[in-house]
């Protein structure tokens, strides 16, 4: 793996809605860039070797890095893929849509669901949102949330920007009712 | 992390003071630099701190100084705070920077009074053990468009090798009604730098360059 720079974002809220947020709401977000493993190759049938190389380091990478960033508990999470123009979509949910990739973070955040995902095609410097669920209950409605970040510099053509994201908390202010109570 | 959001409690308890919504930190950290390890790992933070605009909604106000002296100490040392922790000690900033964005509706002369006075800068200079002139940013934005920040050694403003940047992005802010005031800090050079200093420059002057032509 081709690491070229990590990047580290921390939003701490502390207000919302004119009102005081308490505890301050914490959201931690880290991305690495790194070369596009297939790229320069054209349609690339069989991408479990790269998978296999590729995902586990990203998993050991971030996840330890993302819970460290959060500094608490993680009660919600996500992940992202952003693919520079020369990519297929496909190259960057390969890496993120395996659990050689997403068990590092579960283990990390005690966490038992499905992760949920940002995959997509950019410019560097695009910006893109990383949804976040609840990390056992994904239908724990008051941690549905999502954080915008962005690489200044990535990704390249030829590059993928891989990202873990974590939320100590649910949204600030959140006060809506139970899933359960619409059903 | 308590002195932190205690430092926000605060800020919230005291009506006059700037209204505190947001902190945000971002830190680059440049592995490969066109394919080639970087020689001096070099880790660059920058901490924002979104704020109500004390002077929003009252037209011109002539004298700014008694809002300067009640929200820049407090704004510049939480963010302080917050690039000496992420860097992991104070010895570890070894270049500083500060901006400031105003909201559509504010003045840029209230971003500079809140960092261009001692009130902000001397506090991030104390705490970071600095001694030199801090170099800055500033501009009037919408929400969400990011600012790039020059950092600059803290005790050789002039050492060239130092001489960088880091870009912030607060996605939903400033509003037209507040301030996002930043300090940055970088852990070292930047990545493969090799330019030379001024002591290895040749004297180089107009008149001698006309003539090479």
């Amino acid at each position: 793996m081709n690491l070229r720079k990590i990047l580290t974002y921390v939003e701490d809220i502390h207000a919302e809605g004119g009102r005081p947020v308490g505890p301050v709401a914490r959201t931690a977000v880290v991305l690495a860039v790194i070369e596009n493993p297939w790229a320069g190759q054209g349609f690339v049938t069989d991408l479990l070797p790269g998978i296999d190389e590729v995902a586990p380091q990203l998993g050991e990478l971030l996840a330890p890095r993302v819970v460290e960033a959060l500094g608490a508990p993680v009660e919600a999470y996500g992940k992202a893929a952003v693919v520079g123009l020369d990519g297929e979509v496909e190259h960057g949910s390969a890496l993120i849509h395996t659990l050689k990739f997403g068990d590092h973070f579960r283990k990390a955040a005690n966490a038992t669901t499905l992760l949920p995902a940002v995959e997509k095609r950019a410019v560097a410097g695009g910006v893109f949102d990383i949804p976040l669920k609840h990390i056992t209950d994904a239908t724990v409605r008051s941690h549905h949330q999502s954080i915008e970040v962005r690489v200044p510099d990535g990704p390249r053509a030829d590059e993928i920007v891989i990202g873990l994201a974590a939320a100590a908390q649910g949204r600030p202010q959140a006060r809506l009712a139970p899933l359960a109570t619409e059903q | 992390m308590a002195q932190q959001q205690s430092a926000g409690q605060q800020l919230w308890a005291t009506p006059t003071r700037g209204r505190l919504r947001k902190v945000v930190t971002v830190v680059d950290e440049v592995l490969l630099e066109l394919g080639r390890p970087v020689a001096t790992p070099v880790r660059r933070v920058a901490a924002a701190a979104v704020i109500e605009n004390p002077w929003a909604g009252r037209g011109f106000v002539a004298d700014l100084q008694p809002e300067v002296e009640d929200i820049a100490p407090g704004i510049g040392r939480l963010l302080t705070d917050r690039l000496i922790e992420t860097l992991g000690g104070v010895e570890h900033v070894e270049a500083f920077g500060k901006a400031a964005v105003v909201g559509l509706d504010g003045e840029i002369e209230h971003g500079g009074a809140l960092i261009h006075t001692p009130y902000f800068g001397n506090v991030l200079r104390e705490l970071t053990e600095g001694t030199s002139i801090i170099v800055f940013s500033d501009d009037r934005l919408a929400a969400g468009e990011p600012l790039t920040v020059p950092v600059w050694h803290k005790t050789a403003a002039a050492t060239r090798s130092h001489y960088q940047t880091v870009q912030i992005r607060v996605p939903d802010a400033p509003r037209p009604d507040e301030i996002v005031l930043v300090a940055a800090a970088a852990s070292g050079p930047r990545p493969n730098a090799r330019i030379g200093d001024r002591r290895q420059d040749p004297v180089v002057r107009l008149a001698d360059l006309e003539t090479a032509r």
